[in-house]
């Protein structure tokens, strides 16, 4: 890399990452028993002692073009063999948490990961939007005093409460919201990663299937260190199967996937499995973190909490609306379907673009354009090597 | 003095066991005719060591033979009269647990290590006592931290002191600075300035006399006789010490060798002594403009551990510069600063500081190395660090940047003042042109040593301490603390060996305990480490002298000046009683009462050596009694096995062996010689510093031995053993016996 002149080191930048988790950064003095330990860090791509020292001298220009962090998945082995305590696998963390509020450009996730209140504040705002959506009258066309009258109260008939046709359409237009930022959040990542460097356009081609093998597997996280790492990478894979089958049965299937009275539909089995995986990982994660057994659990910032917490519960409202439906109760029906609504809307839109989801992308991301850098700084070197070759 | 021989075989720990204790009596009775021969099964108990008594008090026996154990066991059971003549034969360690019982060869071996134990003791003289007035007074040369202390521990130990100090005030490098490195628990906090109340105490103690202003001119004579003589305000002052403890401190390095890191060129670059020096009176500020620095940059090791500046590490600029860290945080808590190091040596507790000064946060810490400093025209200066762990090397903009520069020592290397004095008068005697161009050329490479002398001690070998490596006048630390290479002259502080104060403390307190043993022993005539307590020093038969000046160039410790012809003029109570000397002199003139060229010759005739038919090879191994003589005595006490046919003789030194033995080894049938001595070279374990070395040097003139009685150079071999080789020196010893065994008989065996 290039000289840069830092002129002075960015010391809102340093408590910045102190504040969001990296509270022991200082200490570090660079002895690199974390790069050591760590079963992941390469010679071109050396972490976490890199991310230490960028961090302490509040480089923020050379952290923010780094993909060292989303390379690291927190097995914790360099907390563990830190000398001097400086936890670098937190601090890792924590350089993901700022580096999330650094590529969103709404600022909004800045201001959530910075603040518990903003982000409770911003949930439960969300919510009440949710459930204004349901009951006030004459709302957007569905809840219980709706245009098409109040929903009959005798049997379960969904379709007079919430029609289909527009709960599939809002959860497309909730897609299209997710998908624009979290978009335009991973083109900044892109554009940060990449600037600046000579990269024959090829190579991003040439890596695509990198970036699509780590997006759906994950598989670079079994190669990390710790004794626990088979066990929180298959439930992390297990987790990814719930939920991307929930998205589909939701974003695309619905109008088969929301049952209209108390009859059942075969897609429910999948809605089952998807809810099962759920609550079960959550579960486990969540009891993990209360334990702080494993090192990747010791240490809980708001949004490590919050985020499991949401998905348990969104598992939780949606099994237990399908309970009532089939037992055919149309008011609790009715009202956990809003209330299921009221969960995971919010959850969805703080969490994917803004929050710890948005790793779905960063991360596979991160090892794409990693590779892609390493392979062009590869190509650059062994030109020079020509070249000099020619001059000799 | 008629000798009555009393030979005394101990048939204890397995002795009488494996060998023929008759035989062995035979040896002493029919063979050397010993008044008396006792045997018993625990000589060193009470009962036997009566009876020695009991021998030696009704006049039945004046010069014993004790055959027991080795000569490093036992040495209070048999410690009688110092003065007399003993000689151990070592029949457990170096026989009866180290070879095969019933064999003949361990037979033989046990009688000829008796055979020559009674030949050594035959030519033994009772010792003669050194006399001779001895001051116990100490001076102590230097006033800094470790000065203060070395003289208040020998005086509260009850010892005159004199303290000498070439400034006008005690206190030294640490009365200049502003907080002293928190080098005592709990690490972090700053400690009270102790050199100023040390001084108090020294100025009040009723005997300790201080000379401040004041410079040594001459210090003649030895330990216990030093007369110095001091250049005082008040005119020339004369006085006798016993010993001397040198503690002069050291000097900055030189920061006009700097340049490279913007020193001379940018104003706002000062070393870590300048910036301290503002601390002291304010605060740190910027030269240029006197405002003090928003922004400070520190690079470590400035003209230290580099090959063409200072090659080592101070020790001391690290804490330093988290001091002066401190200082700037102290004045302005928004004030920044970056250190750039190569590695951050806060040893032990120290890490600590480095902790808390490392966890304010603008505190900036970077492994990594200064490339360029140059000045902005905003006044700033700009400075390029490369080698980060950073991702590549960067530029940063500061206030003020501080030179962390080590230390060198306040020491004069003797051999070069020698040198360079014996060069300047070969030009002035002007013999031939060829021998005036090369002294010129000496002269020339020398002339910075011009004028260093502190010391100036009136010894032959030079007026100073020698230096070993980096012009520090150390010894080796590890297995001799304190000592240098010039008897009862003591170093102590940075001037030994780069150190911060808390080190000076400790190793001032070590170098006083060390100047009141030389002065105590002195008074007693006897030898200081490593063979402390030897009364016994070298004889010089000078009518034979040729003056040669062998013995004058090769004294470790300078102990022998030399007059206008040339002529040796040894200095007893400078010995330290290795033998390099006799082993030097290629006349045999300088002896010992109780080790001489001629007491070693007759130990060798005395083994019988078999004809060559009989198949029955003979070694002889020269170990030095330091190291290779008590890694044996392991070897035998873990009972490893050692060929039957090496002869061990135990040397004070290998640079005690004169070359006259190998000769008579060789022409009296010896199949081989093996020499085993400490390790020499820059990291020595030599305890006389050069025996071992000298040894290897003689050694190539053997060579020409050996082609004038045409034998096959293989049989001579030097060996490199130390105290904990107890398994590999053994291998060795049986290998070079295997590849002798090989080798035809030695063909002068039988004339």
């Amino acid at each position: 890399m290039d000289t840069t002149s830092i002129g002075r080191p960015d010391n809102d930048f340093i408590q910045d990452v102190l504040g969001l988790g990296g509270e022991d950064l200082k200490k570090c003095y660079q002895c690199a028993a974390c790069t050591s330990a760590c079963s992941l860090s390469t010679e071109q791509n050396g972490f976490p002692r890199k991310e230490m020292l960028m961090a302490q001298w509040g480089m923020k220009d050379r952290t923010i073009e780094d993909p060292g962090p989303w390379l690291c998945y927190y097995c914790g082995d360099c907390s563990k063999v830190c000398p001097r305590k400086a936890n670098p696998g937190e601090t890792m963390m924590a350089l993901r948490r700022y580096l999330t509020s650094y590529y969103d450009w709404t600022g909004l996730s800045r201001r959530m990961y910075r603040s518990g209140i903003w982000e409770i504040g911003f949930l439960l705002l969300m919510a009440a939007v949710v459930i204004a959506l349901f009951t006030l009258p004459h709302g957007f066309g569905f809840g219980l005093l709706a245009r098409s009258g109040p929903a009959p109260l005798t049997h379960v008939m969904l379709d007079r409460f919430a029609p289909v046709a527009i709960a599939h359409r809002a959860d497309q237009i909730l897609a299209l919201f997710l998908a624009v930022f979290l978009l335009s959040n991973a083109a900044r990542m892109f554009f940060f990663l990449t600037r600046g460097r000579k990269i024959p356009v090829g190579l991003y081609f040439t890596y695509l299937p990198v970036f699509a093998l780590h997006g759906l597997t994950q598989i670079r996280w079994k190669s990390c260190g710790s004794a626990e790492t088979t066990k929180n990478w298959l439930r992390h894979l297990f987790l990814v199967t719930g939920y991307a089958t929930m998205f589909l049965l939701v974003v695309i299937f619905l109008p088969w996937f929301q049952v209209q009275n108390n009859s059942f539909h075969w897609t429910s089995f999948l809605g089952y499995y998807a809810t099962a995986v759920l609550l079960i990982a959550t579960t486990w994660i969540l009891i993990d973190r209360v334990r702080k057994q494993d090192e990747i659990y010791r240490y809980s910032h708001i949004s490590d909490w919050l985020f499991p917490i949401l998905l348990f519960l969104t598992a939780l409202s949606g099994i237990l609306l399908n309970v009532l439906r089939l037992m055919d109760l149309p008011m609790p029906t009715y009202v956990l379907y809003t209330v299921h609504w009221a969960i995971a809307a919010p959850m969805l839109i703080v969490e994917v673009p803004f929050g710890k989801w948005a790793h779905l992308i960063y991360r596979p991301l991160a090892i794409y354009l990693a590779a892609v850098r390493n392979k062009a700084e590869e190509l650059s070197a062994e030109k020079k090597v020509d070249l000099s070759e020619m001059v000799a | 003095m008629d000798k009555k021989l009393g030979v005394y075989i101990c048939s204890g720990c397995e002795i009488g066991d494996k060998l023929g204790v008759d035989g062995l009596v035979q040896v002493a009775e029919k063979e050397s005719k010993a008044a008396i021969c006792r045997t018993h099964p625990f000589l060193c108990g009470p009962e036997g060591t009566a009876s020695i008594r009991q021998d030696m008090e009704g006049g039945a026996a004046n010069t014993l033979v004790i055959a027991a154990c080795s000569a490093r066991a036992k040495t209070e059971a048999f410690s009688f009269d110092p003065r007399m003549v003993m000689e151990r034969v070592d029949l457990r360690e170096r026989v009866a647990w180290s070879h095969p019982a019933g064999e003949d060869e361990t037979q033989a071996l046990a009688e000829d290590y008796l055979r020559m134990g009674i030949a050594k003791a035959n030519k033994m003289e009772p010792l003669e006592l050194m006399t001779g007035q001895v001051s116990k007074a100490i001076l102590v040369v230097g006033g800094g931290i470790a000065g203060l202390t070395a003289t208040l521990e020998a005086a509260n130990a009850g010892y005159e002191v004199v303290l000498v100090e070439k400034s006008e005030s005690l206190g030294g490098s640490l009365a200049e600075v502003k907080q002293p490195i928190p080098v005592k628990a709990p690490y972090t906090e700053s400690l009270q300035n102790d050199a100023l109340e040390r001084a108090r105490l020294v100025m009040e103690h009723p005997r300790i006399q201080v000379l401040t202003a004041s410079a040594i001119t001459r210090t003649e004579g030895q330990p216990g006789q030093f007369d110095v003589t001091l250049a005082t305000p008040s005119g020339p002052v004369t006085f006798r010490a016993g010993a001397i403890v040198m503690a002069t401190g050291w000097k900055p390095y030189d920061p006009a060798r700097l340049s490279g890191l913007g020193y001379g060129s940018c104003p706002n670059v000062v070393t870590n002594l300048e910036a301290e020096r503002m601390a002291v009176v304010g605060r740190i500020r910027r030269p240029s403009d006197k405002k003090p620095p928003r922004r400070t940059l520190f690079i470590q090791c400035a003209g230290s551990r580099s090959s063409d500046q200072l090659p080592y590490c101070s020790s001391v600029c690290c804490m330093a510069t988290l001091q002066q860290a401190k200082y700037l945080h102290d004045a302005d808590p928004n004030a920044e600063v970056y250190v750039i190091y190569q590695d951050m040596m806060t040893p032990g507790p120290y890490e600590k500081f480095y902790q808390k000064v490392q966890d304010h946060p603008r505190s900036f810490f970077m492994k990594g190395e200064v490339t360029s400093v140059g000045p902005r025209p905003d006044g700033q200066i700009r400075v390029r660090v490369e080698h980060t762990l950073a991702d590549g090397p960067f530029e940063i903009d500061v206030d003020l940047v501080v030179l962390a520069t080590g230390m060198v020592p306040n020491a004069a290397d003797s051999e070069a003042i020698r040198t360079l004095h014996d060069a300047q008068a070969k030009v002035l005697r002007n013999e031939s042109e060829k021998q005036r161009t090369e002294a010129e050329a000496v002269v020339a490479s020398l002339r910075q040593h011009e004028n260093t002398e502190i010391l100036h001690l009136a010894y032959r070998q030079g007026p100073d301490l020698p230096v070993l490596r980096h012009g520090f006048p150390d010894s080796n630390f590890i297995c001799f603390p304190y000592e240098s290479q010039r008897t009862g002259i003591y170093a102590a502080g940075a001037v030994r060996s780069p150190m911060d104060w808390a080190g000076a403390e400790e190793d001032a307190a070590g170098a006083a305990m060390k100047a009141i043993q030389s002065v105590e022993l002195a008074t007693l005539g006897a030898a200081v480490h490593p063979r402390a307590g030897d009364l016994s020093f070298p004889f010089f038969n000078l009518q034979r002298c040729t003056q040669c000046k062998r013995c004058t160039v090769e004294c470790p410790f300078g102990a022998i000046d030399e007059d206008e012809k040339g002529t040796p003029k040894f200095n007893p109570y400078r010995c330290r009683r290795c033998g390099v000397c006799m082993g030097a002199c290629p006349e045999r003139i300088i002896s010992f009462k109780n080790y001489s060229v001629d007491m070693i010759a007759s130990m060798i005739k005395a083994v019988e050596v078999p004809e060559e038919e009989e198949e029955k090879p003979r070694i002889l191994l020269f170990a030095c009694e330091n190291d290779a003589v008590p890694a044996l005595d392991m070897a035998g006490m873990e009972r490893t096995q050692l060929d039957a046919s090496v002869r061990v003789i135990p040397l004070r030194c290998l640079g005690s062996m004169n070359m006259v033995w190998i000769a008579d080894a060789l022409s009296s049938g010896f199949d081989g010689v093996m020499l085993a001595g400490c390790k020499h070279g820059e990291d020595y374990q030599c305890h006389f510093v050069r025996g071992s070395e000298l040894a290897e040097r003689r050694l190539d003139n053997v060579k020409e031995t050996l082609q004038r009685l045409q034998l096959e150079s293989e049989r001579i071999e030097m060996v490199e053993a130390a105290f904990d080789d107890c398994r590999r020196l053994p291998q060795l010893i049986n290998d070079f016996a295997g590849r002798i065994r090989a080798l035809d008989p030695n063909p002068y065996k039988g004339f």
